[in-house]
């Protein structure tokens, strides 16, 4: 219940903030990243960085993450596979593991586990038609239906709150 | 339009705010994390619960001190294999970035083996790679075949319905003999019916008969010529019937010759039909060999087992070679895929343990109690990048307990395969364990004495020795109450309380103890064989005791078997005596016949081959 909250919450601050289509879109592909790989991993934290400092939608991201954490449980065998043929199967690709495996830092990156490497992998192939869709997305919904919502009694109330005013430190 | 900025530079001190704090409740956690790791590690590596109390992590000064650790035996859930007051390692701070762990030096103080645990260490769910290789270790031992000593069988009454007829091969065999006499014998009267000798024999005697009557003066040149022409004729054809019989005679002497080695392997056949009859009603065997497993085979398996047990755990993680290794990934929401290692032939191992000292205290009263000081090197994940064999060496310690002489030295050169481990171990001077030994139903004390244990391994291949020395031991009687002759005698022969009465006296008298158990083979599959003077001693003792008991009942074993097989094995003899019988009387009889009247028909032909009166030459 609280995670679909959640989502709806997201999904209404994405639509809704003041960042361009191209912000929300970039924040939603980036967001991807946190939900279809292994949160506990090097890679993640970069991506959470880049998610702050770049002027991206947090919402978006948000929005992007817990849209794809699903998704990434439901696609971890096909992660895996991938992972395997990318790790194990893949002969010529040995010397690029082994400069990563004995770099250091780089090595904490967990790459060397089938499911992480494919993950990044898939999430690298996907962010930008994740991009191009969300953008495509969001124009839509601005045109039509969003203001609308922006004029309705419970978005007034929602930014009177002093939290939205704590929120809006990292929009776009 | 203007175009939006691509940096957010008001989110750096908050985004900064919350990095450090990240960072601070990492330190704050890592203790906690270490431990983690080591314990979920630990279980993984050994299949069973690895405790640790606690760790203390000092990245400043590259030191880590591991409390408490207690690591469960996995074929033993509420023992602990071993555990150690404190671990000191000082660890590298550069290797850690690459996610290596390379200690310089580590200090294991208050290390002991089998001590008791408070609960279960027992996993709830284990991954099937957790602990393979100690439920190889256990599937192992399982397997191998300790061969009972039961002396109750002895007393039972034959069972006569155990030896099925079906299976005595005398039986197969005397009937095959049969058979096989008879189709002899038709062959036979087959050829000498085609021969048919009689009929030209009885002619030719007709024919010496009328020669020999016959007056050459009575006979003209011309009669007296046929005459002799016809005998000649007889000659000739005696001569072809007299082959015909040498033919059919070869024939007849080698299938006679047959029948009569089937005759006499009958009666191996019948002493293998006796060992069956004997297997079924499982009576002891009184060779040492045999007996010396079935006293002390459980213990020598109990001993023999953490050995190999830590052979293959080095086997495992101590391997020859660079090339990339697969483990299960780390536990986690997601699917925990699989990790590969890429170790390069540049850079370093991915554990080194430079230099170790251990503190051991094994057992209070175990096998080997007393205080030891061990000294490890070169141990590494991968000896290959390493280069250097890994060297144990261990020494006593403590002056005032445990063994007076001790000798631990293990070098595990795992460079380049094949590996090569060498393992040589000496304790003199030691309180040895007492062994229950159920096959006796008594407790050997085996008191102080020496123990020495050396192992050699190369590649697959294993050979070790152990060997274990009490001059004094002692026994103690689990089972049975009275004691002596007299007891003995009172009970029923064959009764599980007569048996042990007679084993009880056979071993309480025995003060030198010497074990020696063998290893060798695959080191998967390993033979084990026992040999103990004990064994040497029941053997002989029961030979002594129970010869009678046991020539008795082979014999109605025997009896049995001989009620069995011998109205076949006598239709079987009277067949091939038949057949002799017959040879002598038609084949000899016909040739004998044969050779007597041609003689004498070559002696007529001799007597009319002179002149006819007159001086004429007959033609």
């Amino acid at each position: 219940m609280f995670t679909l909250l959640k989502l709806l919450q997201s999904l209404v601050r994405a639509l809704h903030s003041e960042g361009t289509p191209q912000q929300v879109a970039a924040g939603i592909a980036l967001g991807a990243a946190l939900g279809l790989t292994p949160l506990l991993s090097l890679h993640n934290l970069l991506i959470v960085a880049a998610i702050f400092l770049l002027r991206v939608s947090v919402p978006g991201a948000i929005l992007g993450w817990l849209i794809a954490l699903p998704l990434g449980f439901l696609l971890d065998p096909l992660f895996d596979t991938a992972g395997s043929a990318l790790l194990i199967d893949a002969g010529p690709l040995q010397p690029v593991w082994t400069a990563i495996y004995n770099t250091p830092v780089l090595s904490l990156s967990n790459v060397n586990n089938t499911v992480v490497l494919g993950s990044v992998v898939g999430w690298l192939l996907l962010a930008f038609p994740i991009f191009l869709l969300a953008r495509a997305g969001v124009r839509r919904y601005r045109a039509t239906l969003g203001p609308r919502i922006e004029r309705s009694r419970a978005v007034r109330a929602v930014r009177a709150t002093k939290l939205y005013n704590l929120f809006r430190l990292f929009q776009p | 339009m203007r175009r939006p900025k691509l940096f957010r530079w008001r989110a750096i001190v908050p985004l900064g705010l919350v990095t450090g704090l990240l960072a601070l409740a990492w330190w704050a956690l890592l203790d906690r994390v270490v431990e983690r790791v080591v314990e979920e590690t630990g279980a993984y590596l050994v299949g069973a619960r690895v405790d640790l109390e606690s760790a203390d992590v000092r990245l400043r000064e590259g030191r880590v001190v591991l409390r408490g650790l207690e690591v469960t035996d996995p074929s033993a859930p509420m023992s602990n294999l071993f555990e150690a007051a404190e671990i000191v390692a000082d660890v590298r701070l550069r290797p850690l970035l690459e996610r290596k762990i390379n200690v310089d030096t580590v200090v294991v103080r208050g290390v002991r083996f089998g001590t008791a645990r408070d609960e279960s260490g027992e996993l709830e769910d284990p991954s099937p790679q957790s602990g393979l290789i100690a439920r190889e270790v256990s599937a192992w031992a399982d397997a191998v075949r300790v061969p009972p000593l039961s002396l109750e069988g002895l007393g039972r009454v034959v069972d006569a319905a155990a030896v099925d007829a079906d299976s005595l091969r005398t039986l197969v065999e005397a009937r095959a003999l049969a058979a096989r006499a008879d189709e002899v014998r038709t062959t036979w009267d087959r050829a000498l019916a085609g021969l048919d000798p009689r009929p030209r024999i009885d002619s030719a005697e007709a024919l010496v008969r009328r020669l020999q009557n016959t007056d050459l003066r009575g006979l003209n040149v011309l009669g007296a010529s046929r005459l002799v022409g016809d005998a000649r004729a007889t000659i000739s054809e005696l001569g072809t019937l007299g082959e015909g019989i040498d033919d059919l005679s070869r024939t007849g002497q080698a299938s006679l010759a047959d029948v009569r080695t089937q005759l006499a392997g009958l009666a191996a056949a019948r002493q293998a039909d006796y060992a069956y009859a004997r297997g079924l009603l499982e009576l002891p065997s009184l060779d040492a060999p045999d007996i010396s497993p079935a006293i002390f085979g459980e213990a020598a398996i109990a001993w023999v087992r953490p050995v190999l047990y830590w052979l293959r755990l080095a086997e495992e993680y101590l391997p020859p070679g660079i090339d990339p290794r697969r483990f299960r990934g780390p536990k986690r929401p997601r699917r925990a895929g699989t990790t590969v290692t890429f170790p390069s032939a540049a850079s370093g191992p991915r554990f080194l343990l430079e230099y170790g000292e251990l503190g051991l205290e094994l057992g209070g009263e175990g096998l080997a109690a007393g205080a030891y000081s061990a000294r490890v090197t070169g141990l590494t994940s991968q000896p290959t990048l390493y280069g250097k064999p890994l060297e144990l060496v261990a020494r006593r310690a403590g002056a005032a307990v445990g063994p007076s002489d001790v000798a631990v030295r293990a070098l595990l050169d795992h460079v380049s395969a094949p590996v090569v481990d060498s393992l040589d171990v000496s304790l003199g001077g030691i309180q040895l364990p007492s062994l229950d030994l159920e096959a006796l139903g008594a407790r050997l004390v085996l008191g102080e004495g020496a123990t020495q244990l050396r192992l050699a391994r190369s590649g697959d291949r294993l050979g070790a020795r152990w060997s274990w020395r009490a001059p004094q031991a002692t026994w103690v009687r689990l089972r049975g109450t009275a004691s002596g002759d007299e007891a003995a005698g009172a009970a029923q022969v064959g009764t599980r309380a007569w048996a042990e009465e007679l084993l009880w006296r056979t071993v309480s008298e025995l003060r030198d103890v010497r074990i020696d158990v063998e290893l060798s083979g695959a080191l998967r599959e390993p033979s084990l064989s026992v040999r103990s003077n004990v064994g040497q001693a029941v053997a002989s003792g029961l030979r002594r005791e129970l010869g009678r008991e046991v020539e008795r009942v082979e014999r109605e074993t025997r009896a049995r078997v001989d009620a069995l097989v011998d109205e076949q094995v006598a239709r079987a003899r009277r067949g091939v005596a038949d057949l002799e019988t017959k040879y002598v009387d038609e084949i000899d009889g016909a040739r004998e016949a044969l050779a007597a009247v041609r003689q004498q028909l070559e002696r007529e032909v001799q007597r009319l081959g002179g002149r006819l009166p007159g001086g004429l030459r007959i033609p």
